[in-house]
């Protein structure tokens, strides 16, 4: 077809589309003269164009129709309800010739003249269009009664100042464009690494800003009005309310929100198959609807929204809803769900029946809808743009459709996440939450081979990332490690992605990928990092139908019975960390001030005494003795005691947590106050009156008091040793000519060898034998003492 | 007759691809891996601000070793709006063909036979010339 034809067939259809609303509002009120303006208008246009063409039919239709909207324009002519009709009969054969121009068809048929004697005034009525304008019955009439009418009320199609642009020229702009900001990237790099100039910065700074005005418009290029989509709905609402006998109003709102032309193109067909079905099944008769004390007039809403990259598109009718009763029995018997099955069903369970395939609830199959293909395609195609789809309906009042869709079809907002050392983008309109795999709110359990995570009481099922692009084998999966996406799908089925790490939010380009990609169906689409580099976007709908996460309603989240015990136990909130042993412990989180990481230089291990550097302040270390310590950086828990702080290294720092169960003490290892269970695992927990007595003491230790202890004797060595160094002394060595204080055990008889100030005598057996000593696991009597030699001394 | 073909080294075979379907002749630098593609994709690089599709022409012809090349030459190609990166041996000039392609009796020998249009005289002596749409889409992948 040349461009000139083309040019004609596009023009065409666009006042075609624009002259839509006009023509139901004249309908309305046939003696307005604007409306009769705007028609005469477009079949004027067409007939002139039809002048440089070869169309005769086309001319003589459109010629026909302009002469006898001009005697109504002259006021030689009252325009009827009988003209309306014959008017758009011709329209109507307009659209279609333009159709089969297009498609560079002759059109066939004939009928012409017919359509032609119908303007004639006093013509009778025999018009035969394929929408079937028949005579104006009733309901025509008490719908120009009622001129209230929205459609009357809608304000006048304006000239539209604009050009047309091929698209892929549009699409070569945006990609220069996107050029040129990954060039700006680079060079921001380079600057970067450059080091501050001044002279340089402030113009690239400005050079950036104007990059990405351009780009917002270049992305607004490609956007239309919804009042494009919106303009063609009034006409298709009248055409079907007449042949259905229903009486039927449209209303808009939010008609200058603007959408991705692409998208406007692709919500057409979806949203029209809504329009049907609330007029077939929503919308009652006229009879009806005043039995039910309603306006006899049905009201068809729709209110679009933006908010944020995303549209929300309501469309509202005021009909009897959906009746769940006749639903719930189609879906019993077209052996879709049992009968037990349904009844387990939430009143909004029952409400998404309609969107599975084989179900329509309408009584008799009319030739507008309930032919089976219903909402389930709906919703599959609302879903393929990235969009979802719900409903919602009252008995009596009415059905909502709320439709949400991405603004372009190119750009997405994404979750970027990384498995087995690549970045993957996720859109993130399925993310409903991210947490950690060794949060204490997540257990895993096992089912066959199925992973299964209890979160929040729901228990779904879990699918690795790495698993499912086939970079790790289930086997090497450690699930504790990993982070945890939890997946919504806009079928409200719910399952737990897991992925090593989880980056940012990103906005990102999402362009085609190669039909050989495709076909593993893994990838929704490929993106360009900032740096350049292709990342893929995950296609989750696909996944989760390959693995088996979607079924309906029979898949979703089990609830699990609550566990009382553990809401009535107190929490404490502590910290995870591994130590340098690679062990998990926990700390106490008021301990903790803060975590630093500092250069493995900056410490300084000499025998007993370790210290940390940080921002020129030495602190005492702890938890170095564990294990070794690591290459180059080194994560550090400075904790507090409110007027000492100490730094404890530890390899990794891995979440907070409570403890809720109870902390069993252990005898056996003094540094912990105990184990408790965290997440269903044992984890000790670090005593941090442990870790402070000891080092302190340490850092002390020139002031230290000495204490001399019987060196023969395995007791004093393994007990009483840790017991009397915590108390703040030092044991005495052999050489030490004079101790502070000796500990000697009763039953010895005598003194440990060398001098003493102070001698505690500890007797074996618990009775007071009256002779001053104290019995040897007296702890606190033994501590007492401890402390008052020391504080009498240090005084 | 006398088009225009780009001569390249395939699996150490002369082989050709029609020039006017070759954008360009790039050096890859970095290919993200696509886990979960056959092998013959490689994964995808960046041109600009846009991906390309790396294919193993080796790989891709069903023969069992990969490619090997120190430059990592490769032909940019557009199939049906889509960008690959065609990997090869060597990509040497572009050179004329002095007759039509031909079949030869006897065949290219397996993957070779499935990939060639046929058999076509340069400058070089006989090359085959592959079939890049057969190429990509990994229909020869699935014969061999």
């Amino acid at each position: 077809m040349d461009e000139l034809l083309a040019d004609f067939v596009a023009e065409t259809r666009e006042m075609l589309e624009q002259s839509g609303s006009e023509l139901v509002a004249w309908e309305a009120d046939p003696s307005d003269k604007g409306r009769i303006d705007t028609i005469f208008r477009f079949v004027h246009t067409v007939k002139g164009n039809c002048g440089f063409f070869d169309f005769p039919r086309l001319e003589k239709l459109s010629h026909a129709a302009e002469d006898a909207l001009a005697e109504c324009r002259a006021g030689r002519r009252e325009p009827d309800s009988a003209l309306v009709t014959a008017v758009l009969a011709v329209i109507d054969r307009i659209s279609e010739m333009t159709d089969c121009i297009e498609a560079g068809e002759d059109f066939p048929g004939s009928g012409d003249d017919d359509l032609i004697a119908a303007l004639e005034p006093g013509a009778e009525v025999v018009v035969q269009s394929d929408l079937e304008v028949s005579e104006e019955d009733d309901a025509g009439r008490s719908e120009k009664e009622n001129g209230d009418s929205a459609a009357a009320k809608s304000p006048r199609q304006t000239v539209q100042r604009s050009i047309r642009l091929p698209v892929d020229l549009l699409d070569e702009v945006m990609k220069g464009v996107s050029d040129m900001v990954l060039a700006r990237n680079d060079l921001a790099r380079r600057l970067r690494e450059a080091g501050e100039q001044p002279t340089i910065d402030g113009p690239f700074e400005r050079l950036s800003a104007i990059l990405a005005d351009v780009r917002t418009s270049i992305t607004r290029m490609r956007m239309q009005r919804l009042e494009h989509l919106f303009s063609s709905l009034p006409r298709l609402v009248r055409d079907l309310s007449n042949e259905l006998g229903k009486q039927v109003m449209v209303d808009f709102e939010g008609g200058e929100v603007e959408l991705d032309r692409e998208m406007i193109e692709m919500v057409r067909d979806p949203l029209t198959h809504i329009i049907r079905n609330a007029i077939d099944h929503g919308i009652e008769t006229p009879a009806t609807r005043l039995k039910a004390n309603k306006r006899e007039i049905g009201l068809l809403k729709f209110a679009a929204r933006q908010s944020g990259n995303q549209i929300s598109l309501v469309i509202t009718d005021d009909g009897g809803g959906i009746n769940l009763d006749k639903l719930t029995a189609k879906a019993i018997s077209a052996g879709l769900y049992s009968k037990s099955e349904i009844e387990k069903m939430s009143e909004k369970q029952k409400q998404n029946l309609i969107f599975e395939p084989g179900l329509s609830t309408a009584e008799a199959v009319s030739s507008v809808s309930g032919r089976g293909v219903g909402m389930d395609v709906v919703r599959a195609n609302i879903e393929r743009v990235g969009g979802s789809i719900e409903v919602s309906s009252k008995p009596g009042e009415g059905t909502s459709f709320h439709l949400q869709l991405p603004l372009t079809l190119s750009i997405i907002a994404a979750l970027t996440v990384g498995s087995g050392n690549q970045h993957y983008a996720i859109p993130r309109s399925y993310v409903e939450e991210i947490v950690f795999g060794n949060s204490s709110h997540v257990e895993f359990a096992q089912a066959g081979d199925r992973r299964l995570v209890t979160f929040r009481d729901k228990r779904v099922p879990c699918l690795s990332l790495g698993e499912v692009l086939g970079t790790e084998t289930g086997k090497e999966c450690i699930w504790e490690e990993k982070t945890l996406i939890l997946v919504r799908l806009a079928s409200d089925d719910v399952f737990a992605l897991a992925v090593d790490r989880v980056f940012d939010h990103e906005d990102v380009v999402v362009k085609p990928i190669a039909p050989a990609i495709m076909d593993t169906r893994l990838y929704a689409g490929t993106t360009l990092l900032d740096d350049g580099r292709p990342m893929m976007l995950i296609d989750l709908p696909s996944i989760a139908q390959m693995r088996g996460m979607t079924g309906g309603v029979r898949t979703k989240a089990t609830e699990v019975e609550k566990d009382e015990r553990s809401e009535r136990s107190r929490a404490v909130p502590v910290m995870m960390f591994a130590g340098l042993d690679g062990r998990h412990r926990a700390v106490r989180l008021e301990l903790v001030r803060r975590i630093d990481t500092i250069s493995v230089d900056a410490i300084d291990i000499e025998g007993d005494r370790s210290q940390a550097v940080i921002d020129g302040e030495i602190l005492t270390l702890a938890g170095h003795d564990l294990g070794p310590l690591p290459e180059e950086k080194i994560r550090l828990l400075r904790l507090s005691d409110g007027d000492h702080e100490l730094v404890y290294a530890v390899r990794e720092v891995l979440d907070a947590a409570d403890i809720t169960d109870d902390v069993v003490p252990s005898e056996a290892d003094k540094s912990i106050e105990g184990v408790t269970l965290i997440g269903g695992k044992p984890i000790p927990l670090l005593d941090g009156h442990a870790v402070f007595a000891r080092y302190r003491t340490a850092r002390k230790r020139q002031q230290a008091l000495t204490c001399r202890i019987p060196g023969d004797s395995e007791w004093a060595k393994t007990i009483l040793e840790p017991l009397v160094e915590a108390a703040g002394y030092r044991i005495a060595e052999d050489d030490d000519t004079e101790a502070d204080l000796a500990i000697a055990l009763a039953e010895d008889g005598d003194a440990p060898k060398g001098e003493a100030r102070e001698t505690i005598r500890l007797r074996p057996d618990p009775e007071d034998a009256g002779d001053d000593t104290i019995y040897r696991y007296d702890r606190d009597g033994l501590l007492a003492a401890l402390r008052r030699i020391r504080t009498g001394r240090a005084a | 007759m006398n088009e225009l073909l780009l001569m390249c080294t395939i699996a150490g075979r002369r082989a050709a691809i029609h020039a006017v379907q070759v954008q360009s002749v790039i050096e890859i630098e970095n290919i993200t891996p696509i886990p979960g593609t056959p092998d013959f994709i490689l994964g995808l690089t960046a041109l600009r601000s846009q991906a390309l599709t790396v294919i193993d022409c080796s790989l891709a012809l069903g023969l069992d070793m990969a490619c090997e090349s120190a430059e990592q030459r490769a032909a940019v190609v557009e199939i049906e709006g889509h960008l690959y990166a065609l990997l090869v041996e060597e990509a040497h000039d572009v050179g004329e063909a002095h007759s039509a392609p031909v079949e030869v009796p006897g065949g290219f020998g397996d993957g070779w036979q499935r990939a060639a249009r046929g058999m076509v005289e340069t400058d070089g002596g006989p090359t085959l010339l592959v079939d890049i749409e057969q190429l990509v889409s990994g229909g020869l992948r699935e014969a061999a």
